[in-house]
């Protein structure tokens, strides 16, 4: 069991951060404004904390080769190491992580063969970022896979390998920290999901929305409509005068639960049931209502302590 | 060993290109038509001051600061070799590995500017010539490596290695007295060898040993403060 700690770490946006993750799979929900690509950078001890300590199996890798040996990282902006052809760069990068593989077959096992006899300097950012996935998911004992948005380097990557791999580390003991800005990805991603808003770390916990849409078809919507807008739990019915409906409540299995059973006692037949994803707009008031409560709950844990010394975190800047 | 040789492989990589050679190639072009000025002007005194003044006070420092620039990649020198350590090579040993590949260059310059500004500056018929060009080949390769390791040293201040700029500016102003405040700094040591005033009185011999010290207590400082 590997365990990657983050003890009151502040760094560039991230403030006072104290967080622990285990081996298996995690997502941080958050953009990089809120912090996400510190928290790989310090994880795979690409950065030294501004102040606190990050360990993983308490060694911080930023002061320990051996320890950085056993990570990959992918981050916002990637580079490879100087070297005249991607084949070269990757062939040095192994080099530093003593694997002895050529970098032709970690090419090949990513389908990126075609790269190997690319000029490293003709690449473009978003070609830099695959190569830099590749070489991170070709690691074949990681202690901690540290990624950026994995998913949003998917145009020259597999998303079958990316998730295949991420879910091989898994079973193979190892920590893996991927962030994700949008709740999509982050499910797409699997495991438990952490919030980090602007540097404020918000715990594993998904913000719970006011409100959730589930999209009913069936061939009659008028009926089950009617049926559905005299229950409680069900705070509004939309029938835009096709075979859908979109129905909101507070949960979603509430919801789906009286969908269900509404049909059933109006014998109604239903097609599909598919849940609408949230607005960003939904998404961000409740991640900013976490980001309050949390603020609210330092106050609170901080009763004799001058309230100056409490920082007020706004675009991720201390205020106070 | 593998990270020094991966730090070598770093470092080698970064020079190439077009630049280095032609500002090289320029510099050696400028030593050469100024000892060659110097000759026409004053025969007996040419040799001293193309070496002293062009190339020992000029162009090796400033050439040995852009290149230390450029292996550094105009960063930290802990940061330098960040490409490498992120997948687990050991900063310290791959900051060798550029250590030697910068100094080795410095040297090299150092040796071929000396010698060209002797072609420029003396015959080669001359007596004692021979003679001449060894010494101060040897010098060049010696003053080298030290500037190299002491502009390498000194890109471990500033944010991005902003202290290589004020040990540049602080050997050409501190470096050209022969006080206790010049010793710290190559060019004064260099002055010594070619025959120059001395710094705190010390031999030829003890300015051979003082750039040597220089070289070594840079090498040690940048470990020490290096993390693995």
């Amino acid at each position: 069991m590997s365990t990657l700690r983050f003890d009151s770490v502040s760094h560039d946006e991230l403030a006072r951060m104290s967080a622990v993750f285990e081996s298996g799979a995690h997502v941080v929900l958050g953009t990089e404004r809120d912090g996400t690509n510190g928290i790989v950078q310090l994880a795979a001890g690409i950065a030294a904390p501004r102040a606190g300590r990050v360990t993983l199996d308490d060694q911080a890798p930023h002061d320990r080769a051996v320890v950085r040996r056993r990570v990959s990282a992918l981050c916002v902006e990637e580079r490879l190491p100087e070297a005249r052809t991607v084949a070269a760069a990757f062939a040095l990068a192994l080099s530093a992580r003593g694997d002895t593989r050529s970098p032709q077959s970690v090419l090949d096992q990513a389908g990126l063969s075609s790269f190997a006899t690319r000029r490293s300097a003709t690449l473009s950012a978003r070609e830099l970022r695959a190569l830099a996935l590749a070489f991170a998911l070709s690691h074949e004992r990681p202690l901690l896979l540290a990624l950026f948005e994995p998913l949003s380097a998917l145009d020259l990557l597999a998303e079958e390998f990316v998730l295949a791999s991420l879910s091989n580390a898994v079973n193979a003991g190892a920590i893996v920290l991927a962030t994700a800005n949008r709740l999509e990805d982050a499910a797409r991603l699997g495991g438990v999901i952490g919030v980090i808003e602007r540097g404020v770390w918000l715990g594993a916990a998904l913000p719970e929305l006011l409100e959730v849409a589930l999209r009913v078809r069936t061939p009659e919507p008028r009926r089950l409509a009617a049926r559905l807008a005299e229950t409680p739990d069900v705070l509004a019915v939309e029938w835009g005068g096709g075979s859908e409906l979109v129905v909101r409540g507070s949960t979603l299995e509430s919801i789906a639960a009286k969908v269900v059973e509404s049909a059933r006692a109006e014998a109604i037949r239903i097609e599909a049931l598919r849940c609408e994803a949230p607005s960003l707009d939904a998404l961000a008031a409740e991640r900013a209502g976490l980001a309050q409560a949390a603020y609210e709950r330092a106050r609170l844990d901080a009763p004799n302590k001058n309230q100056n010394q409490i920082p007020i975190f706004t675009n991720g800047r201390t205020l106070q | 060993m593998n990270d020094v040789l991966l730090g070598m492989r770093l470092a080698r990589e970064r020079l190439r290109g077009f630049t280095p050679s032609f500002v090289f190639a320029l510099s050696a072009l400028g030593a050469y038509v100024f000892a060659v000025i110097e000759r026409q002007g004053e025969a007996g005194s040419a040799a001293d001051s193309a070496l002293e003044g062009g190339v020992f006070g000029l162009l090796l420092p400033v050439l040995a600061y852009l290149l230390s620039e450029r292996v550094c990649a105009a960063s930290r020198l802990d940061r330098a070799v960040d490409p490498l350590a992120r997948y687990g090579s050991d900063r310290r040993q791959a900051l060798l590995g550029v250590f030697v590949v910068s100094a080795l260059c410095t040297a090299l310059v150092g040796g071929v500017l000396a010698a060209i500004a002797l072609f420029g500056a003396r015959a080669v018929s001359d007596s004692g010539f021979a003679a001449d060009l060894r010494a101060s080949v040897a010098i060049g390769i010696g003053v080298g490596a030290s500037y190299a390791l002491f502009f390498g040293a000194a890109s471990l201040f500033g944010k991005r290695g902003g202290g290589r700029k004020w040990a540049l500016i602080l050997d050409f102003v501190l470096g050209a007295g022969s006080s206790l405040f010049a010793a710290p700094f190559p060019r004064g040591h260099a002055r010594n060898l070619l025959g120059g005033a001395p710094v705190l009185e010390l031999s030829q011999g003890g300015a051979g040993v003082a750039l040597a010290l220089i070289g070594f207590l840079c090498v040690a400082l940048s470990l020490i403060r290096t993390p693995s």
